[in-house]
């Protein structure tokens, strides 16, 4: 199966590479412009190049599940970020060589005296560098989610239709009708991953409402939404996956939110639930959910699930409520009748805040499970274990050869590096460990 | 790990566009 999914995630990589240098491969053929020295050419190459990238950026968030289910949605976000980085300096560097050996062309930096589609050029190039900035640090300058994104769309279409006003407004390798047509027709294919993540899976999901069935408080500040499909079979996931999850408006509107189903996957009838911390922002209202509320749910997706990885035992490490993906893979195994052992080291911050603490501790009498609570705050008489999940923990509680078992990890990002760090130092392999972001947006 | 993973991509494919631009710009100024 692990090797199923390496050889669709380096069909995707190839044709991801295709679609950036294909076209700009392209505009050697046919008839071909005056041949004008390397750096220009090198500087244009790399200008067609960067946005072709920028296009393909849609396409990473478009919530195709055949593209991402190789790697995770964690990852593609993390490269979304990471190749916009290179995307944008390629753009940037384009005009920064182009005026180091034609200084005279710093003269179309005056955009009243430029001509339009040096205009347009600009106009890409202070969008792209205000989408990154705006990225980089939404959360420094307190931007809301909602806000941010509706920015950081618009600002990718502006940046792309201005970079392609811009080529064909300067005509040079675009004077072809055919090379223009498919440089317009690669913006209407980025135009259109973007409309069909805003446009048609929000049409899927209006079509596909759930009803709030129950919503229950949890220790540790947490909510539980119970939901129904209505009117439809739902759908049906591995544990550890998760949905986007829309309580508040419609699907159109950019508020839908990634959580993971934290209830079992071996329920039929198509209900799902999903377990959520007040985190101070919108997630602070969601115990006041009316039930019956109609909420949209898209999903499943993310490569984190026990069903992709089989093994002989099942290590889980949980960070705070990173324990919910833990807990739809423990009900699933315990509704599974699995008697693989299974061993949860769970860090939480005080012995109250546990969520699922006494659900747990019942669901022992199902399961081969053993449960390893990680206290930060520890109360008097504590014998557990205290402070943060280490590596001379892994060794007190996991039976070696520890490069034998698969482990699963979900929790706050330092807690992830530092649990990354500690299983490298036992020598498990990078192919044993299966982690999920819950950061990743 | 897996960012780690996702970072030596980032960099594959920044090195791919580069090595093709400078293709391309070799392949122009050759005529």
């Amino acid at each position: 199966m692990q090797l199923r999914y390496a050889a669709h995630g380096a069909v995707w990589l190839i044709l991801y590479l295709v679609f950036i240098l294909a076209p700009l491969l392209a505009l050697l053929a046919g008839s071909l412009p005056p041949t004008r020295d390397f750096w220009t050419e090198f500087s244009v190459a790399i200008g067609y190049a960067g946005l072709a990238m920028m296009g393909l950026q849609f396409g990473l968030t478009a919530r195709f599940r055949y593209v991402t289910e190789p790697w995770g949605e964690d990852v593609i976000y993390h490269f979304h970020r990471q190749i916009s980085l290179i995307a944008v300096s390629l753009v940037v560097a384009h005009p920064l060589i182009l005026f180091v050996i034609r200084p005279e062309l710093l003269a179309l930096l005056n955009s009243i005296e430029a001509p339009w589609r040096a205009r347009f050029a600009a106009v890409s190039t202070y969008s792209l560098i205000a989408l990154v900035v705006m990225a980089l640090w939404r959360a420094k300058w307190n931007i809301r989610y909602e806000t941010w994104h509706l920015w950081h769309i618009v600002l990718a279409v502006v940046a792309i239709a201005a970079g392609l006003a811009h080529m064909v407004g300067w005509s040079f390798y675009l004077a072809d009708p055919w090379k223009r047509a498919l440089w317009i027709g690669l913006m209407i294919f980025w135009i259109g991953l973007l409309l069909h993540v805003r446009i048609v899976k929000p049409l899927f999901m209006l079509r596909r409402p759930y009803r709030v069935a129950e919503v229950r408080r949890e220790r540790g500040d947490s909510w539980t939404l119970a939901m129904q499909p209505d009117g439809h079979p739902g759908f049906r996931f591995s544990p550890g996956q998760f949905g986007w999850l829309t309580v508040w408006g419609s699907p159109f509107k950019i508020t839908g939110h990634p959580f993971s189903l934290s209830s079992s996957a071996e329920v039929t009838d198509g209900s799902v639930e999903m377990t959520i911390r007040n985190l101070g922002d919108f997630t602070s209202a969601i115990g006041d959910v009316p039930v019956g509320k109609r909420v949209y749910l898209d999903g499943p997706y993310g490569a984190f699930t026990i069903d992709r990885n089989p093994a002989d035992m099942h290590v889980l490490i949980a960070g705070g409520i990173g324990v919910t993906p833990m807990m739809s893979m423990i009900r699933t195994l315990a509704d599974r009748g699995d008697k693989r052992l299974v061993i949860l080291l769970y860090g939480s911050k005080d012995w109250e805040s546990i969520t699922f603490r006494e659900e747990l501790e019942a669901l022992k009498a199902r399961l081969n499970l053993t449960i390893v609570h990680v206290l930060a705050n520890s109360p008097a008489g504590w014998t557990g274990e205290k402070g943060f999940i280490t590596a001379e923990m892994f060794k007190r509680h996991l039976p070696p050869p520890y490069a034998d078992h698969e482990y699963f990890i979900c929790g706050p990002d330092v807690m992830m590096d530092a649990i990354e760090k500690a299983l490298g130092q036992l020598n498990v392999p990078l192919s044993k460990y299966h982690s999920e972001r819950y950061s990743f947006v | 790990m897996r960012r780690l993973f996702a970072d030596k991509l980032v960099f594959a494919t920044a090195a791919i566009v580069i090595l093709m631009s400078v293709l391309f710009a070799l392949l122009r100024v050759a005529g």
